[in-house]
């Protein structure tokens, strides 16, 4: 009798929640029936807790959504990092800390007085929240908020082709001006695209908003140009900072 | 019998006509049937190449209908669309009959790819096979002379209604006081009065993303073309715009043809409209590019309600056939045409402060100059200018992969040389690493690159990338003007500091010596006050003059090695010449130079040289001559001929006795005439080429003599094989200031008296008026 050969182990995928809405793994799912199809004849989903109960040892990819907010949670990333081949940060909480650090603007203290009142004791929370690149190293990042599926998609697929998926370098005004769009400052309002990473198709300004950044910075960002032209539209540093805080607010990403 | 691409069966009206439409909109001849008895009867009566039938429950015998099919009809492809995806019904198609295709009714281009793949395939098998990519065919005919008609706004709307009824067309639309090319299908929605628009309509030549292939990966890997066919219409080009186009038609349609563009030029119509309102930071006329004479099918402009027509094309003129309200232009119309071109090329309010055609050399000069880092400070690198640039067609090619892992395309999406990754190597070394590389890039390539690569501007003056640069940085005109101006400044600083206002004072020299050379020349050593040398090359040239009498231009006839003085050889020709002729010892001349560039002695050196003069040729030539005899270790071997009418019109008898005595130096002498006493050759100087043997590789020439020997003398010289870049010649001209500004030695763009006298036969070459 030949022996059968062996089935060909699939690739496991994991996805980990932290800080977060968990939008970005419901995202992660948003493809065509043929892409979900696709994916789930190329890979197998070993952990994650939105749609499956169960876990498992080790994981060939981990997409690891949200930021981190307490010591205990850094702990728990630790080691899904030491039983992952590959982090991927899904999302801009666990990217660039997300709007999780809006709570970085006032002292930890009062913010647990401000939520939890008189049970704030009970609670123990980090200085800062932190993105996941504070506490571990990260492979490869899928950011935005939410993420774009199509780019989920892609990464996906190039890791599984051995190939090293790439963030597009340039801002988010070069997919704006492919969209056609008119550009916000011409409509008398502000925007930071000009330093963003693209890869979202500028939907928000196509949609009639403005960039809020949270695909985070591209490499190489002219923050003093950037600065002037939010100047020259009558932004005063405050109202910079009180414009663009949402995804501005965890010191990495400075305006 | 007809042929039909595609027949759709299906039970349901609705489905059969929705697919029948969506399949004929992308150009396929379509028959819909809703029944297999209509299905075999269309298939018997007309070619059909692919059968599609919908699996639903209310559609029910669909796998029967298509197994129908093909047992009938074998060679039609048979393409099963299974809502419900189940191995159940791919099983259970394939059982049946094996159907050719199952696919899901998601994505829906995947139906439309589909029947592409087959009709090309289907194609293929009867061309037999079609090479990749398509040859640079001729676009749409120009026709000469260019008529002008007029049309009622009526008639304009008709013909734009014709045009819509079978093809796509895109035209301006106006939305918060913006203008866009959108596709239209209303003629009242459309804009023919605009500034300009958002995105130049170049984008539907060279869309901001396409694939360019279709890929197929594992183990037997394939690629297919993927090429638009599909015919639209530009309705409303402004010139500035149509300028850009027969760049991008250059570039595309010219070397290494572009099929994915070619295929979109081909099949688009371009209807122009006149630009009468200019934006506030156009600048076209500065770049030529507010009226073009051509590159449009029909170009419109509005005229006292109506509008003009230009006929640019065949095809226009095809459009324009068997129209109503068409009729030749008033008088008073055409007037009226030109006045309001002349009126609104006075509304452009930026302006080139230096003529287009000196900007490649003005750019050049300032490559290093501080300003590009300046004016690039506040670059945000975000690619804003070049993206809605209509000369920019710089694209970056990536490969997408489907996530089935077998299947992918290869996508080309515009990127730009302002972007910082754009010139990044994949060892992590950038090559423009800093806005001031990629920001002077830009505007070298605009005003200096693309014009010298293809003969065409690189800008248009549309003004796009002024109104969408956030910094306010990107304007050419501004900073190509900001260069003009420094270089102004540069040149008023220069012209105080350096411009010593002695240019036509002479050095007072005093006359040496003077000896007879023969009947009509002599030569006259000249010696600087305060025994200052000249500092002259071989080859070069002083103005001398006698006070009173004047000046003129002659050559050293003395190597610089022979310090202390010079010697001019001259002949008693002209008023100056014939006074110094009175001279005697001891009297005083005025002296200017030296001037020109002299012989190229670093092409001379270390080569084996052969040095050919023709009567008073050997004037100059004696300069070098004296100068190899003198460095006689720096040149291989030497040959000197030389050529005479008579051997008493031979000049420095004295100097040709020593170097024909020279075992270093081969002399060979020829006269035209001989005489009792000459016992050696007779002929003219071209008979003694022939004879001297010569390594064509190592050698260089250099001839002087009077313009009628020239051409003979380089032709027996080519005929030993030497090049154009191995052959150097001395040109006469007349010369008054010998400082590049009186223009009387100008020989085309060049002035004899500083680019000159010296030139290669290859420099010639350029130059239609340098008889030599």
């Amino acid at each position: 009798m030949t022996p059968r050969a062996g089935r060909v182990r699939k690739p496991g995928v994991a996805f980990f929640d932290f800080t977060c809405c968990e939008g970005c793994q419901l995202d992660a799912l948003n493809l065509t029936e043929d892409q979900i199809m696709d994916l789930l004849r190329a890979v197998e989903i070993v952990e994650f807790r939105e749609v499956k109960t169960g876990g498992c040892e080790s994981y060939d990819i981990s997409f690891v959504e949200g930021s981190i907010a307490r010591e205990e949670d850094a702990d728990r990333l630790r080691d899904i990092r030491e039983r992952s081949k590959t982090v991927i940060a899904l999302g801009a909480c666990a990217h660039i800390g997300g709007v999780n650090c809006l709570r970085n603007l006032v002292p930890a203290d009062a913010a647990l007085q401000e939520v939890y009142g008189d049970a704030a004791g009970d609670y123990d929370i980090l200085d800062t929240v932190l993105p996941i690149d504070a506490v571990i190293d990260v492979d490869y990042v899928i950011p935005g908020c939410p993420i774009n599926p199509e780019e989920f998609a892609r990464t996906v697929a190039d890791l599984l082709l051995g190939k090293e998926p790439r963030l597009p370098r340039h801002p988010v005004c070069v997919e704006c001006k492919m969209a056609g769009n008119l550009c916000v400052f011409e409509k008398g309002q502000t925007c930071v695209g000009p330093i963003t990473r693209a890869g979202c198709k500028a939907i928000c300004v196509t949609a009639g908003r403005h960039c809020w950044g949270c695909r985070g910075l591209v490499d190489d960002p002219n923050i003093d140009a950037q600065r002037e032209i939010l100047d020259d539209a009558g932004l005063t540093v405050e109202q910079i900072l009180e414009e663009f805080r949402i995804y501005f607010s965890c010191g990495k990403e400075a305006l | 019998m007809r042929a039909y691409d595609i027949l759709i069966i299906d039970g349901e009206p609705i489905v059969r006509e929705s697919i029948r439409e969506w399949l004929a909109r992308a150009g396929y001849n379509v028959e819909a049937v809703g029944s297999v008895d209509d299905a075999l009867e269309a298939a018997s009566e007309h070619e059909i190449h692919v059968a599609v039938a919908d699996h639903r429950p209310d559609n029910a015998g669909a796998i029967d209908m298509l197994c129908r099919v093909k047992s009938e009809h074998p060679k039609i492809t048979t393409v099963l669309i299974a809502s419900q995806p189940s191995h159940t019904v791919e099983e259970a198609a394939a059982q049946a009959c094996e159907v050719d295709h199952v696919l899901r009714p998601f994505p829906p281009d995947r139906l439309e790819r589909l029947i592409r793949e087959t009709m090309r395939s289907i194609h293929a098998e009867r061309e037999g096979p079609v090479g990749v990519g398509l040859a640079p065919e001729p676009l749409a005919e120009v026709v000469e002379p260019r008529e002008t008609f007029v049309l009622s706004s009526v008639a304009l709307k008709a013909l734009f209604d014709s045009l819509a009824a079978s093809n796509r067309v895109f035209a301006v639309v106006e939305r918060e006081g913006k203008y866009s090319y959108q596709a239209v299908a209303d003629f009242a929605e459309l804009s023919l009065d605009f500034d300009t628009t958002l995105l130049p309509p170049t984008r539907f030549l060279f869309p901001p993303r396409e694939t360019l292939l279709d890929l197929r990966l594992g183990a037997s890997p394939a690629a297919e073309p993927v090429v638009s066919e599909e015919a639209s219409v530009l309705f409303g080009v402004h010139p500035y715009d149509l300028r850009a186009i027969e760049l991008l038609d250059e570039v595309f349609m010219g070397q290494q043809p572009d099929p994915n563009y070619i295929a979109r030029r081909r099949n688009t119509i371009l209807i122009g409209i006149e630009c009468l309102r200019p934006s506030a930071t156009a600048f076209a006329p500065s770049m030529d590019a507010d009226v073009v004479e051509s590159g449009f099918d029909l170009m419109l402009a509005p005229v006292n309600g109506d509008f003009a027509v230009i006929v640019g094309t065949e095809r226009g003129s095809k459009i324009l056939q068997g129209r109503d309200g068409i009729r030749a232009p008033t008088d008073a119309e055409i007037a009226a045409l030109s006045a309001q071109r002349e009126a609104a090329s006075k509304r452009y309010r930026v302006q080139l402060s230096v003529s287009r055609a000196r900007l490649p050399r003005l750019l050049e000069d300032y490559y290093d100059d501080p300003y590009w880092g300046d004016r690039s400070r506040t670059c945000l690198s975000c690619g804003s200018c070049v993206m809605v640039c209509p000369t920019c067609f710089c694209f970056d090619v990536a490969d997408q992969v489907d996530l089935d892992l077998s299947t992918a395309r290869r996508v080309r999406r515009w990127d730009g040389c302002m972007l910082s990754d754009f010139a990044l190597v994949a060892s992590g070394e950038n090559f423009r690493a800093t806005r001031e590389d990629r920001f002077r890039h830009r505007m070298f390539r605009k005003g200096k690159y693309l014009v010298e690569r293809y003969g065409i501007v690189g800008c248009v003056g549309c003004g796009r990338c002024t109104t969408a640069c956030l910094p306010r940085i990107a304007s050419p005109a501004e900073a190509w003007n900001e260069i003009a101006e420094i270089d102004r400044a540069e040149r008023r600083r220069t012209r105080t500091l350096r411009g010593k206002a002695d240019s036509y004072v002479p050095h007072m020299a005093t006359l040496k010596r003077v000896a007879p050379l023969t009947e009509r020349e002599k030569v006259f050593e000249l010696r600087l006050p305060r025994d200052q040398e000249v500092g002259h090359q071989p080859g070069q040239f002083v103005m001398v003059s006698v006070p009173g009498i004047g000046e003129a231009p002659i050559s050293i006839a003395s190597s610089p090695t022979r310090r202390g003085s010079i010697e001019l050889a001259i002949r008693d020709t002209g008023n100056v010449t014939h006074a110094m002729h009175g001279l005697a010892p001891g009297a005083v001349l005025g002296v200017r130079g030296p001037f020109g560039n002299g012989f190229p002695l670093e092409a001379l050196e270390w080569r084996d040289l052969i040095l050919i003069a023709g009567g008073i040729g050997l004037f100059p030539l004696r300069s070098l001559i004296q100068y190899v005899a003198d460095r006689r270790d720096r040149f291989g071997d030497v040959t000197i001929l030389y050529g005479a009418r008579s051997p008493e019109e031979r000049v420095f008898t004295v100097d040709l006795a020593e170097w024909s005595r020279r075992e270093d130096l081969t002399l060979r002498q020829t006269v035209d005439q001989g005489s009792e006493a000459w016992g050696g050759h007779v002929g003219v100087i071209t008979t003694l080429i022939p004879s001297i043997v010569i390594q064509p590789a190592k050698t260089m020439a250099v001839v002087v003599g009077p313009p009628v020997m020239y051409r003979f003398v380089i032709g027996e010289l080519k005929k030993k094989g030497l090049a154009d870049d191995q052959i150097a010649v001395s040109l006469e001209r007349h010369m008054k200031c010998g400082t590049g500004k009186c223009g009387h030695c100008q020989i085309n763009g060049i002035y004899a008296c500083q680019d000159g006298p010296v030139f290669t036969l290859e420099e010639l070459n350029v130059l239609q008026e340098a008889v030599a």
